[in-house]
This record gives C-alpha cells, structure tokens and sequence, in this order.
C-alpha cells in the first residue's frame, strides 16, 4: 500500500508539472521559469505583440513617437544625445560617461553631439543587466542589457553613444551607418520605449552640466569643445 | 503481463516508468524549447524518437523482468 502511495504522490507531482506548462503556455510555467535564464523567462513574442498591439491608444504613441525639430546652438560645443535628466558623469579609465535617464514621457530620438564621420554601429547585449544598483553593468565590462554604441570621429576626437532600452522593449533603431558623415545635431536613432543614453567622452572636456539638469537633444551644450592633444 | 500494469498491491514497475518518463519528458521538452533556438518540428520530432526509443527499452526490460 506504501509503495501505491509513493506511485500516486509522485505520478501526481509529474502531472500537475504537466498540467502548469498547458495552462501557462507559451509563457513558461512556475516550475520551469526559475531555472530558466532571464531572456527565456518572457516570451518575447508575445512582448513585441504587446507593445505593437492595441494596449497603448494611437494618441499615446504619436505623442511618444514624437520627433520634432532642433535647432542647434552656433558653435563646436558638445550637444545632448538626447532629451533627459543628466544621472551620472564618471570617469572610468580614460572615458567620461556622461548617463542621460530619459522618462516615459521624453522625447526618444537621439542627435549627434557633433559633426564626424561613423566609425561604427555596433549592437551590444541580450540578457537583463546582471546587478542591482546604480552602476551599469557595461561599466564593469559587460555589454548588458541591450543597446546599440554609435561611434564617431570628431574634431574632438573620438566621442560614443549608446543607446540602452531594456529587454523588455528591446528596440532601437539607428539611421546611420559606418562611414557616413553626421552633422551635429543630426538624427542618428530612436529608442522606442527605452530608457538610457550615454555619451562617451574624452576626461579631458569640461562639462557645462551637472547631475540632475534636464538636456534636450540636439539643443542643450554639455560640454565645450577641446581638440585632442 | 499483468505485472506491467499491476503487481504485488501497486502500480506495475513498468507502467508507473513509463508514464512518469512521458511525464518528465513534456516537462524536458518544454525548456528544451525555451533555451534552445532549434525549430519546435525539429525538437518534437527528436523527442519522439528519443521518447519511443526509450519507451521500448523501458517495456523490454519490464517484460523480462517479468518473465
């Protein structure tokens, strides 16, 4: 009778296993979803249909999809990628990384900072940024979460922007590629329901913001422009 | 062939194996599918084969066990 018992508990545990993964799919069930890595953890599919579904009314995306024009300041001074809240500006090795949070509610195209030709477009990360707290894990040497790094040779020298959304949206498009030559001020991508970007720079250039200002892209100077040595 | 079903006041050995490796094996399956970037067909059709392969060594080995 023990050894019925011990069949049926276990026959039983095996089903209702069974019995999760049909009544969760396609997303996984509770038994599964813990081992999972955090990627498969969503069903990414079913992600992209929401965010491209009905749920957001036409009203609210045209007003988030918004890409007005920009009138860029005179002059060779650095301009904001981005519209935002400046959240960080350390110097990390030989780089300045100056981190612009953008809001729900920014403006989500990105402009150069600075006339130059593309080096490169390179597409970095697919997995959920891997530590808590306020440092990015790209920082540390990890390319998560995902984001896009715009490369550009400038009169002041080499300057970077990436571009970070979360895996949840997961979509960047950028509209430049190696070899072309950018203006300052120009559209170079959109994050669509994203939330970070960051401008790589020399240490050497002096900042005219600091954590906390509010920058619009192609409009706001952050920094003053200093030829390499 | 009575023991495969039933023996002794429970569950045959041979049916209560099988059916919890079916079981284990919708389970493997599913996260099969989720971590792996093979095409479900593809993956279906290598577990049934698997399945099958394994579900004959399973009723051979009951069968003699029984025997």
């Amino acid at each position: 009778m023990g050894v019925l018992i011990v069949q049926i508990v276990v026959l039983l545990l095996l089903a209702i296993g069974c019995a999760l993964c049909a009544w969760y799919f396609p997303y996984p069930s509770p038994v599964v979803r813990r081992w999972l890595p955090p990627r498969q953890r969503w069903p990414e599919l079913q992600v992209r249909g929401w965010l491209a579904g009905a749920p957001f009314q036409k009203s609210f995306l045209r007003y988030f999809y918004r890409d007005p024009e920009r009138d860029p300041p005179d002059g060779l001074d650095l301009l904001a990628p981005a519209d935002g809240i400046i959240r960080g500006a350390d110097i990390q090795g030989d780089i300045r990384y100056l981190v612009i949070a953008l809001s729900f509610w920014d403006m989500h195209v990105q402009r150069s900072p600075l006339e130059g030709v593309v080096v490169s477009v390179e597409s970095l990360g697919d997995s959920f940024m891997d530590g808590e707290g306020q440092e990015f894990a790209f920082l540390r040497g990890k390319p998560c979460p995902v984001q896009k790094r715009v490369v550009i040779r400038t009169s002041a020298g080499i300057l970077a922007i990436r571009l970070i959304t979360s895996l949840a949206a997961r979509r960047l498009e950028t509209w430049i590629n190696a070899g072309e030559y950018v203006a300052r001020g120009q559209r170079i991508g959109k994050i669509l329901l994203g939330s970070t970007v960051v401008l790589e720079l020399p240490p050497s250039m002096s900042l005219t913001v600091q954590i906390g200002d509010r920058v619009w892209a192609g409009e706001t100077v952050v920094a003053l422009h200093k030829a390499p040595a | 062939m009575i023991d495969f079903f039933w023996t002794s006041g429970h569950l045959g050995w041979g049916v209560f194996t099988l059916a919890a490796f079916t079981m284990l094996w919708i389970l493997v399956l599913d996260v099969l599918w989720r971590v792996t970037r093979i095409r479900f067909v593809r993956l279906l059709a290598a577990m049934c084969v698997a399945w099958v392969s394994a579900g004959v060594v399973i009723v051979l080995v009951a069968g003699i066990n029984a025997s």
